[in-house]
């Protein structure tokens, strides 16, 4: 069973490149549990055409723990990948972070963390213990960032570069970094920018996703890519995705750069 | 970490102030565990200070699910259910889990509440001691008051409601001021009824507990205009030194008082002529710099050798609160000698 997990800044596309890389997994006849770990619960939206699925969170403040079983949490979507949405408090109450633990030790409970690839979605930056736990040990060990070429992106992944090298330190510790994914902006050399960036973090750039107004098409008809269009050169760049994560065995120890490298670096692609 | 006593639990500090207003109730906003281990203390030490009544403590009871979502609609339940009691005042104490999700306990407890709710600030986890927490709910209590005008009373400030001798300390304090003509007004707060609590504004004169009470003090002088002598006296000379200070703050003449207690003091003494010219060392159970001054005094004006010759006797050292707390040492350590 295959483990990875999703980081990257807010708004980066995320949840498009978990849901598109879920439903290519899926088309290679695995089965997929793909978990959102964000409060704001549209992680597997698209999987789901357009509903919202209960999160984990509300059903066990509706009904408390013992009164759950894994048919209230775990909903079938798009060519059957089990889809799971942790949930948490509305904005500016409580303890999202906890939430996240409350949820996985729940799935651990009920034994749904199965499967032949299971996919965490987490919200934009590690900014507590509870959003890292994905990459504690049992959970996911190879993690992926999604970064555009733009700086505050590009900050946003070294953040979390920071994150996988201080965990990685614990000994039981498995969460390595796997790659980098560039889900494009559009701007010029992005491409190089991204690579080398993945390099100099002691990784490698895994798949490059141009940016396509099929996406936005796709997401107004509550599908994924490739659902709505699998024919189409961006399905097939999620397609190639799927196959390189699943042959990728390049897991490494990252190495975050300082903020002023971070800036020389993306100055020299202008 | 070690641990002293000038740590301690933010939350059991307020507690010993919000658990002796009568006819209040103590909301502990967190986990039961917070209540309950608070709960075990007041009811183990309240007998010792003849208070046979348990201390009125009631948990929002947060679960995880609260800690995720928030936790200001168990609290508002609380707070509600409290209410529907004969209650005359409400304290809602934080705990640490409640300030680090952010609860909002101040706008929960400023609703349209049939009684008042007072908010009292204890997270420990903040950096916050047993001392912070007491001084937390005494100037809380104090911001629901109105000044009115300053009669003759003095109020007594901050006794230490879990100390063995909090009674006897205090009729020490009553025993004082009244050689000076001054009647007492309220303890704020040791068993005070709601309906006594105004009288706080209206005092000519302050008396704190302790000196670590002084952010108190300058409160209420700040918000009544009161004065305060900042510690209740502590031994032989302290103690005229207080009268002196009291009678000063409140414009009396302090030589009559001070010639009763001159006398007093001098047949204390002669009362322990039996233990003169003995040899002692001071064994605690405290060392703080007033209660070893005090002792200090009281061993030379026996003329007690103290120092760790073989043969010494070991004296104790508890905190002492005027003439008559020396008397209650001296007792101690005759019992030491003679036993």
């Amino acid at each position: 069973m295959k483990q990875i997990a999703l980081y990257g800044k807010g708004g980066i596309g995320k949840s498009t490149t978990s849901a598109n890389l879920s439903a290519a997994l899926s088309g290679m006849g695995l089965d997929i549990l793909q978990i959102g770990c964000d409060p704001k619960r549209d992680s597997t939206r698209m999987l789901m055409h357009g509903t919202f699925i209960p999160t984990v969170m509300d059903l066990v403040r509706e009904r408390g723990n013992a009164e759950l079983s894994l048919g209230d949490i775990e909903f079938r979507g798009y060519n059957g990948v089990r889809c799971v949405e942790a949930g948490g408090p509305e904005p500016g109450v409580g303890c999202a972070g906890r939430g996240i633990i409350a949820t996985f030790q729940l799935l651990e409970k009920f034994g749904a963390l199965k499967g032949d690839v299971i996919l965490y979605d987490v919200l934009g930056d590690v900014v507590c213990g509870g959003f890292a736990m994905p990459m504690r040990e049992g959970y996911a060990q190879e993690i992926y960032l999604v970064t555009s070429g733009e700086l505050m992106s590009l900050y946003a992944a070294n953040n979390i570069c920071k994150a996988i090298k201080r965990l990685a330190s614990r000994i039981k510790s498995k969460c390595r970094l796997a790659g980098v994914i560039c889900n494009a902006k559009g701007q010029p050399k992005e491409e190089e920018l991204v690579a080398e960036f993945a390099r100099r973090v002691n990784s490698k750039l895994i798949e490059f996703i141009p940016r396509d107004r099929v996406v936005q098409l796709a997401e107004l008809n509550r599908k994924t890519v490739i659902e709505y269009e699998p024919a189409s050169a961006q399905a097939a760049r999620y397609r190639s995705l799927a196959t390189r994560v699943m042959e990728n065995t390049s897991l490494t120890i990252p190495t975050p750069l300082e903020i002023d490298e971070l800036e020389t670096l993306a100055y020299a692609y202008i | 970490m070690h641990t002293s006593r000038s740590g301690g639990c933010t939350l059991t500090g307020a507690l010993s102030v919000t658990t002796q207003v009568l006819d209040a109730a103590s909301i502990i906003h967190g986990p039961r565990g917070c209540a309950h281990h608070n709960f075990s203390l007041f009811h183990a030490t309240m007998p010792d200070n003849e208070q046979a009544t348990l201390p009125d403590l009631v948990s929002s009871a947060l679960g995880e699910s609260d800690i995720v979502f928030g936790g200001e609609d168990a609290l508002a339940r609380s707070i509600q259910s409290v209410c529907e009691r004969d209650v005359a005042v409400v304290f809602v104490l934080s705990t640490c889990i409640v300030a680090t999700i952010g609860d909002d306990v101040e706008a929960v407890c400023g609703r349209n509440w049939p009684v008042p709710v007072i908010a009292v600030p204890t997270a420990g986890f903040l950096g916050g001691t047993f001392q912070e927490g007491v001084n937390n709910a005494l100037i809380a209590l104090a911001d629901l008051q109105e000044p009115s005008k300053a009669g003759p009373c003095v109020n007594i400030i901050g006794e230490k409601n879990l100390e063995y001798e909090v009674e006897e300390n205090y009729a020490e304090v009553v025993r004082l001021l009244t050689l000076l003509g001054l009647p007492v007004g309220i303890r704020f707060v040791h068993n005070l009824s709601p309906d006594d609590i105004p009288a706080l504004g209206a005092a000519q004169l302050n008396i704190l507990r302790d000196p670590l009470l002084v952010p108190v003090g300058d409160h209420l002088r700040q918000r009544f205009g009161t004065p305060y002598i900042p510690s209740f006296p502590t031994g032989l000379s302290d103690t005229l030194a207080f009268i002196t200070s009291v009678a000063d703050a409140c414009r009396i003449d302090a030589r009559p008082a001070l010639g009763t207690e001159r006398t007093l003091q001098a047949e204390v003494l002669t009362d322990f002529a039996d233990i003169t010219d003995a040899q002692g060392v001071f064994c605690g159970p405290v060392m703080d710099p007033e209660s070893s001054k005090a002792a200090r005094e009281a061993a030379d004006a026996l003329q007690i050798r103290i120092g760790g010759s073989p043969g010494a006797y070991p004296l104790p050292v508890h905190p002492v609160v005027g003439t008559a707390g020396v008397r209650r040492m001296l007792h101690r350590w005759r019992r030491a000698i003679h036993a």
